[in-house]
């Protein structure tokens, strides 16, 4: 059970980089209007997270250093701090709309407007985030987030036309209607959804806040490798069901109560409200993600103490920049903006900052003086080179797609 | 000891005996000895020489900044001698206690007037671990 218990980080971490607020209802828009023309996406994805999560996995296990130390270091103040400015901003934007995201999954189950949940749901994350443990948050949040496999089982259960969702996805092409820019604005959002960088912080910095050493490389790894596939599952789950009773039809979903209909379409109540769980667990450990993540950026960047590990009094730069990133959440959130279109946006921008955050983790996973003879094999240097690459022509074409598709409209 | 500068040391993580940490390397102080060889007599950190390397118009206004906010004398960056740095390897680990050393300004302050302020800021996260 506790070997079990051990890949929670990975869970955690996977389900607040593939199934959050935005995640989940852009799968759910693309089913609707791609099919699963786009699923092959989700597997390029999936491999490229595990690729460079267990590079940072193996350097905080083996020499003890989150990611972000790494960036500075191997960037310089100048370059480094661009790149702090980027990610910072993205993972602040998407607190944001994970609050938001938490707050309107209250909404479903109450019938309250989600703004004024805001204010409750950001003490509740505060809360949580000052008094409970790293552990006790990570097994919360990512065990109940597993409610989301009710999706896939509604698709199970269901009467899914399989041979037809296999047609559309060994036919990668934009559907009637759809034109490439969209197609391929859409594919880099959910390839940049899969890979957004507060991933890689929060993945290495809980490595270090679980005094993972070197007798933990295989943990390192299984975490990477259990985790992340599963949060790309469950994100099929949204694209799946979607496809299926969205696309034949023509509807198209924008908001949470249509990505979740299905579960009840499918498995009535006791499926939605299993949903409607998994999607507060989801966004509300997304929201976890990237509340710590904001301070660890920050913290590591400037080589302050950091973490949950030490008594807040033994971090007070951490736990200020934290307290300090969600009241802008809040106060960004109470200008009434879209928590959903936010992370949309929010994705697209992270493709930008992403070449800053994987060069320096494929140059370290490579230096003896971290890693002595545990540094990348070819297979490792191989694949990190690849998307490398794939990641470089995402930042350079997201922000001209993003214009000329008006965001997807 | 022969080391890269900018590789090995600048903008290192340097971590104290016990592991926790310090800050980074944000510059380093050198001196000509009476061979007229140069070597690195100190690490210096703080946002004051860390602006400065920044340069630009934002480095300037952040280490102007951070020089007037100081209070302690005599002013000037944390100085942490070379000869205390035990080791340099993924991170710069030091052979004396952080408590020896100056604390940052705004972490004292931030400590002070903000953290211990909220209930439960000294509660050890991992006393109760089972």
């Amino acid at each position: 059970m506790k070997r079990l218990l051990g890949v929670t980080l990975g869970i955690l971490t996977a389900i607040g980089g593939f199934v959050d607020i935005g995640d989940i209802v852009a799968n759910s828009e693309i089913g609707a209007r791609f099919g699963t023309a786009l699923f092959w996406v989700l597997p390029v994805g999936v491999i490229g997270i595990c690729v460079y999560a267990e590079m940072c996995g193996r350097v905080a296990a083996h020499a003890g250093r989150p990611v972000f130390d790494l960036v500075r270091e191997r960037l310089g103040p100048r370059v480094g701090l661009a790149n702090l400015s980027g990610s910072y901003l993205v993972t602040l934007m998407t607190l944001a709309a994970e609050i938001g995201g938490v707050a309107l999954a209250v909404q479903l189950l109450s019938g309250i407007d989600y703004v004024l949940w805001v204010p409750a749901v950001a003490v509740a994350l505060w809360l949580g985030l000052w008094r409970l443990r790293f552990e006790t948050l990570e097994r919360l949040f990512g065990l109940t987030g597993l409610a989301l496999v009710v999706l896939l089982v509604a698709l199970i259960a269901g009467d899914t036309p399989w041979s037809q969702l296999a047609g559309q996805a060994l036919d990668p092409v934009p559907t009637e209607g759809e034109d490439w820019n969209s197609y391929w604005y859409f594919a880099i959002a959910l390839f940049a959804s899969a890979m957004t960088p507060y991933e890689v912080f929060f993945f290495s910095s809980g490595g270090v806040e679980e005094h993972w050493t070197r007798k933990d490389l295989l943990l390192a790894r299984a975490n990477a490798f259990i985790g992340f596939p599963l949060g790309g599952l469950l994100a099929f789950g949204f694209m799946g069901t979607a496809a299926v009773f969205f696309y034949p039809n023509g509807i198209s979903v924008s908001t949470l109560g249509q990505a979740v209909l299905p579960a009840g379409l499918v498995l009535g109540k006791i499926g939605l409200a299993c949903a409607i769980l998994g999607v507060f667990a989801a966004t509300f450990g997304a929201a976890v993600e990237t509340g710590l993540s904001s301070g660890y950026t920050v913290a590591q960047y400037f080589g302050w103490g950091w973490g949950k590990y030490v008594p807040p009094r033994r971090a007070a730069r951490f736990h200020t920049v934290v307290l300090l990133s969600i009241l802008a959440s809040v106060a960004l959130l109470l200008t009434m903006i879209d928590p959903i279109q936010l992370t949309e946006y929010t994705l697209i921008l992270s493709a930008v900052v992403l070449p800053l955050t994987y060069l320096p983790i494929l140059v370290v996973a490579n230096d003896r003086d971290y890693l002595g003879d545990r540094v990348n094999g070819k297979l490792a240097n191989f694949f990190g080179m690849v998307y490398l690459v794939v990641i470089v022509v995402a930042a350079v074409a997201a922000i001209p797609l993003m214009i000329v598709t008006g965001g997807g409209q | 000891m022969r080391v890269f500068l900018g590789f090995d040391l600048l903008d290192r993580q340097i971590l104290d005996s016990e592991g926790l940490p310090v800050g980074n390397v944000d510059d380093i102080e050198l001196a000509v000895g009476e061979d007229g060889v140069l070597s690195v007599t100190a690490l210096l950190v703080g946002a004051q020489v860390w602006g400065t390397r920044l340069g630009g118009r934002l480095g300037d206004t952040i280490a102007g900044m951070a020089a007037r906010m100081q209070r302690r004398t005599p002013a000037g960056p944390i100085r942490i001698p070379i000869d205390q740095v035990r080791e340099t390897g993924a991170a710069v680990t030091l052979a004396i206690s952080r408590d020896l050393l100056v604390e940052p300004e705004l972490e004292t302050w931030l400590r002070e007037h903000v953290i211990v302020r909220i209930p439960g800021a000294s509660a050890d996260p991992e006393a109760d671990k089972s």
